[in-house]
């Protein structure tokens, strides 16, 4: 069936096929049939993942406290869920705004603002459920199949969180935009998409940290929301959790207002939308502000660490998702403490996670200064060697890395110095491995890529987890003082010995494929 | 005043026999000698060979064969002494977005290896003179194509090459800026500067050039004065257009 040209169908359709295109590039030159047989694999692969969870909960459910049992966890599903489709919807907004695309294209043809908006908006939102989908419904069909089928009502219980969430994500980005101005959106909405996508995270860090009484009462809360008297009083916040549980009155009103937030965001925003669109085109930058003159750097060195963290700084899609990545890997070290750690020791339960974030970090700055440079041919016709450059590059990314770690691994030198020391070496060694790696094994891209670099090469992104987990192992077999540290020091030795550069000709300058 | 070419003062650019395949050969046999301190055209059709030629020279395409000499410096065997003279301004601008102009000058002069107080005075006049001193703190992502045009020809002029090559540098230009571009051209020619340009606006190449190349399929067809395309072309009057079309066989096509 053709669909009519201009019409919000045909609008869909087209965004759809742009973002399936997005979605397909991650695959690099595979055909497409190959594309569905890895992605029906993955699907398969995940049903099977979520059946001893199914058989779980399952037993949970049959258990005799029946499906109350299982409140804290829909509560814990839904508020992990909302958040991250809220944050995808703003940043998406966000990047619909100033990445311009095919807007002025769009604004510029004769069809309403509010029908292009509307397009945009079901798409982000499809994106959003999708990203979700992926973990929620394997779970929903293998419980449906082990004999409880209420589980199914997760399927509309998500697309209503999805249109609920997209509406309210575009929303809360517009109106950032009228509340800051075009000048400083950009940066303010992309650290607020990040607080929202990891306030789960923060929340459970947060929770954490609550008198025992208190968390108590949020558990009973969470448990039997009919038992609290805060919970009633905000019925309204556990509609999401009755309708993914089951509840039809409640599925049909999520439903509902999931639809009217999207639809009366749509229709209410989309002039705002265009109106801002239009506004955020050639909008000046935030911090573009007067400066005071100063003189130039001397040295090779000083202007090359100059650039690279102006360039890093100034980007807060770059800082936000590198931001990210710290915050995910919190509760590794939170967790280790609480359980106590083996011996109840505060190094070898927070110098892991030290060592992972300072892995992670030097592997992303890394990739973004090395791969991610957005002039190669430029630098290519200077009179420097690629080796100086690369080596000034490695020494601008240092800095930052060991001014975050500075004081985690002064607190953990405090509690224990051997601690402090062991988290010292060995998260120094983790984010030199990292640096290395994506020194040797560059893959030049776009730096907004960032997160997704390892989609481009998986054999680096499996390297540099390896590297992180097993540099992690060591620092904690060294902080037990045990010969066994030897071993996972081996196998990095030997990890990056197999990865080193083979020869110098391999790595020769090609604008070909640095372009 | 033209330098004599001794071994003292070298041609600005000697290509010998350059060759470069791709799928096909993109340049083909090439031999080219632009003299120090002159203002050389190189024209030819799209795909003649313009870019690719001066990406080899630039140190960005290795050459399959032939040889190229910047000054007396075999590009091929000491590329960082080469590149030291050197400026090339693709047609698209090698910007960093996140960066102000001042802080590309700055960054640029650093690469060069160019005195800090004396970059600074260069980056000074360069963005008065080329109208973008009001926007000198300003990030780059929000510029016009014209205004980053502007900003990377700062950056190409900031290291006072002595042979400065430029592909298309008009491109995206109003007219006032344009005129600009020019006139800061034939300044620096007229103070030692040798400049080789790529353009498809053959009344910049008639008006500023010394001298004129045409290539086509990677290879020399013609070269000379305007007076001298004239006398070659067995036309007296003509205009570097019909001279070009009739040189590449295109007239009966443009037709």
């Amino acid at each position: 069936m053709r669909l009519k040209p201009g019409s919000f169908a045909w609008l869909v359709a087209h965004d759809l096929r742009q973002s399936w295109r997005a979605f397909a590039s991650l695959f690099g030159d595979m055909a497409r049939v190959r594309i569905a047989l890895v992605i029906g694999a993955a699907i398969l692969a995940l049903h099977l993942v979520a059946w001893p969870v199914a058989l779980w909960i399952g037993a949970m459910e049959d258990g005799p406290a029946g499906s109350a049992a299982l409140s804290a966890y829909t509560a814990s599903g839904a508020i992990f869920v909302l958040p991250w489709i809220i944050a995808q919807s703003m940043t998406a907004t966000t990047r619909a705004l100033y990445g311009r695309g095919d807007l002025d294209l769009l604004f510029a043809s004769p069809i309403s603002a509010r029908v292009v908006l509307g397009a945009r908006a079901l798409v982000m939102a499809i994106d959003a459920i999708a990203s979700v989908a992926t973990l929620l419904l394997p779970l929903a069909n293998v419980n449906a199949l082990a004999g409880h089928p209420h589980w199914l009502a997760i399927y509309p219980a998500l697309l209503a969180s999805g249109l609920f969430g997209s509406g309210l994500g575009l929303g809360l980005a517009l109106a950032l935009f009228l509340l800051v101005g075009p000048k400083r959106t950009r940066l303010v909405s992309q650290v607020a998409a990040t607080l929202v996508g990891a306030s789960f995270v923060l929340g459970v860090q947060g929770f954490n940290l609550l008198p025992a009484p208190t968390r108590a009462w949020v558990l009973r809360a969470f448990a039997a929301p009919e038992s609290a008297s805060a919970a009633t009083a905000l019925d309204l916040l556990w509609l999401p959790v009755r309708a993914a549980s089951g509840e039809p009155g409640a599925i049909l009103a999520w439903l509902l207002l999931g639809v009217i937030v999207f639809a009366a965001a749509t229709l209410a925003f989309g002039e705002r939308f265009a109106a801002a669109a239009i506004l955020s085109a050639g909008a000046p930058v935030a911090g573009g502000r007067e400066r005071k003159a100063r003189a130039f750097r001397a040295s090779l060195g000083a202007t090359l660490r100059a650039k690279e963290r102006r360039l890093v700084w100034r980007d807060p899609w770059l800082m936000s998702q590198m931001l990210l990545q710290i915050v995910y890997t919190l509760p590794v070290g939170v967790i280790l403490w609480r359980n106590g750690g083996v011996t109840g020791s505060v190094g070898l339960a927070f110098t892991p996670t030290i060592v992972v974030i300072s892995a992670q970090l030097a592997g992303s700055l890394a990739w973004v200064a090395l791969s991610g440079e957005d002039a190669p041919e430029f630098l290519a016709t200077a009179p420097v060697t690629r080796g100086q450059i690369e080596r000034r590059k490695i020494e601008a990314i240092a800095l930052p890395i060991a001014l975050l770690l500075g004081a985690p691994i002064l607190a953990v030198t405090i509690a224990s110095p051997w601690s402090g020391l062991c988290a010292t070496l060995f998260s120094l060694g983790a984010g030199a491995s990292a640096a290395l790696i994506n020194l040797w094994r560059q893959s030049p891209s776009r730096k907004s890529m960032v997160l997704r670099r390892h989609s481009q090469s998986k054999l680096v992104g499996l390297i540099e987890h390896l590297l992180s987990i097993l540099w992690a192992v060591a620092a904690c077999t060294a902080i037990l003082r045990s010969w066994t540290v030897l071993i996972p020091v081996a196998l990095i030795a030997f990890t990056l010995w197999l990865n080193r550069p083979r020869s110098q000709s391999a790595r020769k300058f090609s604008p070909s494929t640095a372009a | 005043m033209r330098c004599s070419e001794t071994a003292a003062n070298p041609p600005a650019l000697v290509l010998s026999a350059l060759r470069k395949s791709f799928a096909k050969p993109a340049v083909d046999g090439l031999d080219l000698t632009v003299r120090a301190g002159e203002f050389y055209a190189l024209l030819g059709p799209n795909g003649a060979g313009k870019t690719t030629t001066l990406r080899m020279v630039a140190g960005l395409l290795p050459a399959d064969s032939g040889d190229i000499h910047v000054f007396g410096i075999d590009v091929r065997r000491q590329a960082i002494a080469a590149k030291r003279i050197v400026a090339w301004l693709p047609d698209e601008p090698m910007l960093y977005d996140k960066l102000d102009p001042l802080e590309y000058l700055e960054f640029v002069a650093g690469l060069w290896g160019v005195e800090p107080k004396r970059a600074q005075r260069l980056a000074d006049e360069l963005l008065e003179t080329l109208g973008l001193w009001a926007h000198r703190r300003e990030r780059c992502e929000g510029f016009s194509r014209g205004m980053k045009q502007k900003v990377a020809l700062a950056g190409a002029l900031v290291h006072e090459p002595r042979l400065l090559m430029l592909d298309e540098p008009l491109t995206g230009l109003d007219a006032a800026a344009a005129r600009l571009v020019k006139d800061l051209l034939a300044e620096r020619v007229r103070r030692g500067a040798t400049i080789i340009l790529t353009t498809h606006i053959l009344e910049v190449a008639e008006r500023l050039a010394d001298r004129i190349g045409i290539i086509q399929r990677g290879r020399l067809i013609a070269q000379g004065t305007l007076a001298e395309l004239r006398v070659a072309g067995g036309a007296h009057e003509a205009s570097l257009e019909d001279l070009f079309l009739n040189l590449t066989g295109q007239d009966a096509r443009a037709a």
